[in-house]
C-alpha cells in the first residue's frame, strides 16, 4: 500500500513538474519575503531612532535657547524693578519711609515672621529622576533581539517604569528628613 | 516545455542569486580597499563635532532672592563670506542696523573666502535683541517681496547671527563695591574682578567642557549635560543697601568729604548687611574703571584702605583693659591733660585735662592721655596680644576679591617705638581697614565672639542650595568684658546727649577723629571721622561703621560722622523691622509684633 503510494506520488510529479517549481518558487520567494521583512524591519528601527534622534538634537538646541530666554526674562524682570527705578516710583506717589516713632506695632499671637526666600531645595532633599532614553531607542535591531530572546526574556514585556512614552516615570522621590 | 520554463527559472534564479552575490561580494570588498577605510576616516569627521561649551556664569541674588547679577542674551552677528549672494545688500543692511561703517562693511561682504581669507567674520559680538529684531524683519520683508521677471529678490543670505549671554547688572550701581565685575568683553578667557566676582570667579564660571555632539542621529547615545556656575545669595539686603548708599552719598555731598565708607555688620553672625563706599561703577561698563579709580584709589575701600582710626580704637584698648583687669569702669585716672612717652607728649583733642575721671568719662569724652595711660598699664606684650586677637595682623578672610591690610608694628620688629604703644592705644600710629575694625568691634557687640565677616550666604550647586554657617574665628574678650563695655558706652553716649542718639533706641557707640600724617607730621586741619555703634544695646541686631575722609564742614567725628550714624539708624531699624525698645522689651519673649502706622 505504501509502496503504491510512492509509486503515485513519483508518477504524478514526473507527469507534473511545475510542482517541484511551485515548490522551488515558494521557498525562494519565502526567503525573499524573509530577507524583506528584516530590512524592512530594520529600516522601519533605525529610521525611527534616526527620525528620535533627530528631535531629540532638535529639543536639545530648543533647551538650550529657552534656557538663555529664561535667564534673560529674569535679567529684564530684574531691571524693570530694580531699586532705582521701585525707589524712584514710589518717589513719584510721595511715598516716604516710615518714621519709626509714628510706626505702632500690634502683637500678633502665633504669628511667625516670613523666613528668607530660598534660591534652590537643600541637599537633603533628593531628585526626582529625569526622563533618560530607553535601550529601545538606542539598541540596534540585533542588539534591541538578543535582550529580548537571550538576556531578559523575562523582561520582554514593557519595563514597570515606563509609561509607555519612551520615558522613564519618576520614581518616587526618597525624602530625607 | 515545461522543462524549458523550468530551465528558464533555474536560470534566473541562478543569475539573479549571482548578480545578488556578486553585489555582495563587491560591497564588502569596496568597504575594505584602502580608498574606503580613507573614505570611512573622512566621513567621521561629519559625524559629529567636538564643541568647547562654556557653562552658564552662576547669578548672585541678594538675601530676598532678587537678581543682582544676571545674563541677558545678546547675538553675534557675522558673514559667512561663501553663503553671500549680494554683497551689497548684505552691506547695506548690516552697516544701517549695526551702525558700522558701510565702505568697510562692503569690503568683507566682497572678501573672497579662503587664499588667506577667513571663511567668517564677526561684525559686532554684543548686538541686542532688538536690532536681531529689525534684521529678522528686513530679512522677512525681502523674503516675502514679489519681483517682476528677471528681477532679483534682494536677500541677506550670508549675514547669520546666532544667541550668546552677556552678564547684566540689572541693579547697575548698587553695591557694585562687593559685586565686582566680569569681564564679559572677553567671551573665553572673562574673569571675574573684585568682590564676589573675584572671590568666587572659579565656582560661579563653573567648568568649561569638550564635548562630542553627533550629527548623525543615530550616533545620539547620550545627552551630556554641563551644569552650570554656583549661583550665590549673599547677605545683605537691597533695600537696605541702597539706603545706606543714598546716606553715604548724602552725607559726603553735606559733609565735603573726600569719600566715604558705610558698614552696617551683623554681629551675631559676621553677615554684611550693607557695605557702602564711593565712588561706584556701573559693572555693565566696566571699561571705565580706570577712569573711575586712577591708581591707587581702591576698587572697595571698605576692605582695602588703611587708615589711622582714631579714637573709635579706644573701644579696643577699653576691652583689652577691661578683659585684662587692669580696669574697671570705676578705675579713677587724674587727668592732668598731658602724658611724657618715650620721648613724646600726648595731649587730649581739647589739649586740656580733666581731672579725676573714671573710665566711663574717659570714653565719653575721649580722652587720649587716659587711653595712653591705660595702654601704658597694660604693656606692650599684653595689648599686641589683645591687638593680634582682634585680628589687626591679618585679613579678616571676608569672601570678597581685594581685600588687603597694613601690618601691625610690633615691639622687636624695629619699626616699632614705645611711643607707638601710647599712640595706638587710642587710634594713631596703627593703620587698619574698616572692615579690621568693624569684625574687631562687633567681638564687643556679640558676647566677645568674634565672627568670621561674609557676604555670601548661601551657594547654589547642581540644583542644591547648600547655607553658609556663622564662623565664629575667636573670643579675644570675655563675655561679661564684652557687657561691661557696652554698658559703658550706651551710657557715655547717653550723658554726652551724643548725636549719635536715635529716639527709642539704646545705642553703644563710640566717635573718632583721627589725624592724617603728612610727609611733614601729623595735621589736624583735615581728619578721618569715624563713628561706631550698635544696638539695640540689650541684643545688637547690627553694628554700623561710618567713615568720612577729611570732611570740611567740621574736623570732628562727634559733628560729622555721628549724624550720619543717627541718620541711618532711624531707618535701619525701620528696614530690618525692630521695634523701639518699649515695644521689643515688652513683648519679649514672644516677639510677634508686625509694624504699621498710627
Amino acid at each position: 500500500m505504501e509502496k503504491a503510494m510512492k509509486k503515485n506520488l513519483v508518477q504524478a510529479y514526473k507527469q507534473a513538474p511545475w510542482r517541484t517549481q511551485i515548490q522551488w518558487i515558494g521557498i525562494f520567494l519565502l526567503v525573499l519575503v524573509g530577507i524583506a521583512v528584516v530590512a524592512g524591519v530594520y529600516l522601519m528601527i533605525s529610521g525611527r531612532a534616526a527620525a528620535a534622534g533627530r528631535r531629540i538634537q532638535s529639543l536639545e538646541a530648543e533647551i538650550s535657547s529657552l534656557e538663555m530666554e529664561i535667564n534673560d526674562l529674569k535679567t529684564q524682570y530684574a531691571q524693570v524693578s530694580s531699586a532705582k527705578s521701585l525707589g524712584e516710583r514710589a518717589d513719584a506717589l510721595n511715598m516716604t519711609l516710615l518714621d519709626p516713632l509714628r510706626a505702632m506695632y500690634i502683637e500678633v499671637p502665633g504669628y511667625i515672621p516670613p523666613s528668607q526666600p530660598a534660591l534652590a531645595p537643600p541637599p537633603a532633599v533628593e531628585d526626582i529622576s529625569t526622563p533618560v532614553l530607553l535601550p529601545e531607542f538606542t539598541a540596534s535591531l540585533w542588539d534591541w533581539l538578543r535582550l529580548q530572546v537571550f538576556i531578559e526574556p523575562n523582561l520582554s514585556v514593557e519595563s514597570p517604569e515606563s509609561d509607555g512614552t519612551g520615558l522613564i516615570s519618576p520614581a518616587p522621590a526618597e525624602v530625607t528628613p | 516545455m515545461r522543462t524549458t520554463n523550468w530551465n528558464r527559472f533555474f536560470i534566473i534564479c541562478v543569475l539573479a542569486s549571482v548578480i545578488a552575490g556578486a553585489a555582495g561580494i563587491q560591497l564588502i570588498r569596496i568597504q575594505n580597499i584602502e580608498g574606503a577605510k580613507q573614505i570611512l576616516a573622512d566621513s567621521e569627521a561629519y559625524q559629529g563635532i567636538n564643541r568647547m561649551i562654556y557653562p552658564e556664569r552662576g547669578s548672585i541674588y541678594d538675601s530676598d532672592g532678587r537678581l543682582l547679577a544676571g545674563n541677558e542674551v545678546v547675538y553675534e552677528v557675522g558673514l559667512d563670506l561663501q553663503a553671500i549672494q549680494q554683497p551689497e545688500t548684505v552691506a547695506a543692511v548690516a552697516s544701517s542696523v549695526l551702525e558700522l561703517d558701510y565702505a568697510r562693511t562692503l569690503g568683507y561682504t566682497q572678501m573672497t573666502p579662503g587664499n588667506g581669507n577667513p571663511y567668517f567674520i564677526v561684525l559686532d559680538g554684543f548686538v541686542s535683541k532688538d536690532k536681531i529684531a529689525q534684521l529678522e524683519s528686513i530679512k522677512e520683508d525681502y523674503a516675502n517681496r514679489s519681483t517682476k521677471r528677471g528681477e532679483v529678490r534682494p536677500n541677506l543670505l550670508g549675514l547669520v547671527w546666532t544667541a550668546n549671554n552677556k552678564r547684566s547688572y540689572p541693579e547697575g550701581t548698587l553695591a557694585s563695591n562687593m559685586l565686582g565685575f566680569y569681564s564679559f568683553l572677553d567671551r573665553t578667557d572673562g574673569i571675574g574682578y573684585f568682590g564676589v566676582e573675584e572671590a568666587y570667579n572659579e565656582l560661579m564660571a563653573g567648568e568649561a567642557k569638550q564635548i562630542y555632539s553627533a550629527i548623525d542621529p543615530n550616533l545620539l547615545t547620550s545627552l551630556e549635560e554641563i551644569p552650570p556656575g554656583v549661583t550665590v545669595q549673599l547677605t545683605f539686603n537691597r533695600e537696605i543697601q541702597a539706603m545706606t548708599e543714598k546716606k553715604l552719598d548724602e552725607a559726603i555731598e553735606w559733609s565735603g568729604a573726600e569719600n566715604g565708607t558705610i558698614i552696617v555688620y551683623n554681629p551675631e553672625t559676621g553677615e554684611i548687611i550693607a557695605m557702602a563706599t564711593a565712588p561706584r561703577l556701573d559693572p555693565n561698563e566696566y571699561w571705565n574703571y580706570s577712569d573711575l579709580f586712577p591708581n591707587p584709589k581702591p576698587y572697595n575701600s571698605a576692605i582695602s584702605s588703611t587708615y589711622e582710626p582714631g579714637s573709635v580704637f579706644k573701644v579696643l584698648t577699653m576691652a583689652a583693659g577691661l578683659d585684662s583687669g587692669v580696669v574697671t569702669p570705676n578705675t579713677t585716672f587724674n587727668d592732668t591733660g598731658s602724658l611724657y612717652v618715650g620721648g613724646a607728649t600726648i595731649y587730649n583733642w581739647n589739649m586740656g585735662g580733666w581731672g579725676e575721671v573714671d573710665m566711663t568719662r574717659c570714653m565719653q569724652h575721649s580722652l587720649n592721655v587716659c587711653l595712653a595711660w591705660l595702654g601704658m598699664e597694660l604693656g606692650p606684650d599684653r595689648f599686641y596680644s589683645y591687638m593680634k586677637s582682634f585680628g589687626f595682623d591679618r585679613n579678616t578672610g571676608i569672601d570678597l576679591g581685594g581685600e588687603s591690610h597694613w601690618p601691625l608694628k610690633l615691639p622687636g620688629d624695629g619699626l616699632w617705638y614705645e611711643v607707638d604703644l601710647a599712640t595706638n592705644s587710642f587710634g594713631q600710629g596703627i593703620s587698619v581697614t574698616p572692615i579690621q575694625m568693624v569684625t574687631a568691634i562687633g567681638a564687643i557687640a556679640n558676647d566677645g565672639k568674634m565672627m568670621a565677616p561674609h557676604v555670601v550666604k548661601a551657594m547654589v550647586i547642581d540644583g542644591k542650595q547648600y547655607n553658609i554657617d556663622p564662623v565664629v574665628v575667636g573670643t579675644p574678650v570675655s563675655a561679661e568684658t564684652a557687657h561691661t563695655l557696652t554698658t559703658m558706652l550706651v551710657n557715655s553716649l547717653e550723658n554726652e546727649a551724643s548725636n549719635a542718639l536715635v529716639e527709642g533706641y539704646s545705642l553703644a557707640g563710640k566717635t573718632g577723629t583721627g589725624e592724617i600724617a603728612t610727609p611733614l607730621g601729623y595735621t589736624n586741619s583735615s581728619t578721618n571721622t569715624s563713628f561706631v555703634g550698635w544696638g539695640p544695646a540689650d541684643d545688637p541686631k547690627f553694628l554700623v561703621y561710618v567713615w568720612l575722609e577729611k570732611p570740611e564742614i567740621s574736623i570732628w567725628g562727634s559733628e560729622v560722622a555721628a549724624p550720619v550714624f543717627s541718620n541711618l539708624v532711624s531707618d535701619l531699624v525701620v528696614l530690618m523691622n525692630i521695634p523701639p525698645d518699649s515695644v521689643r522689651l515688652a513683648n519679649k519673649p514672644g516677639d510677634n509684633s508686625i509694624a504699621g502706622t498710627e
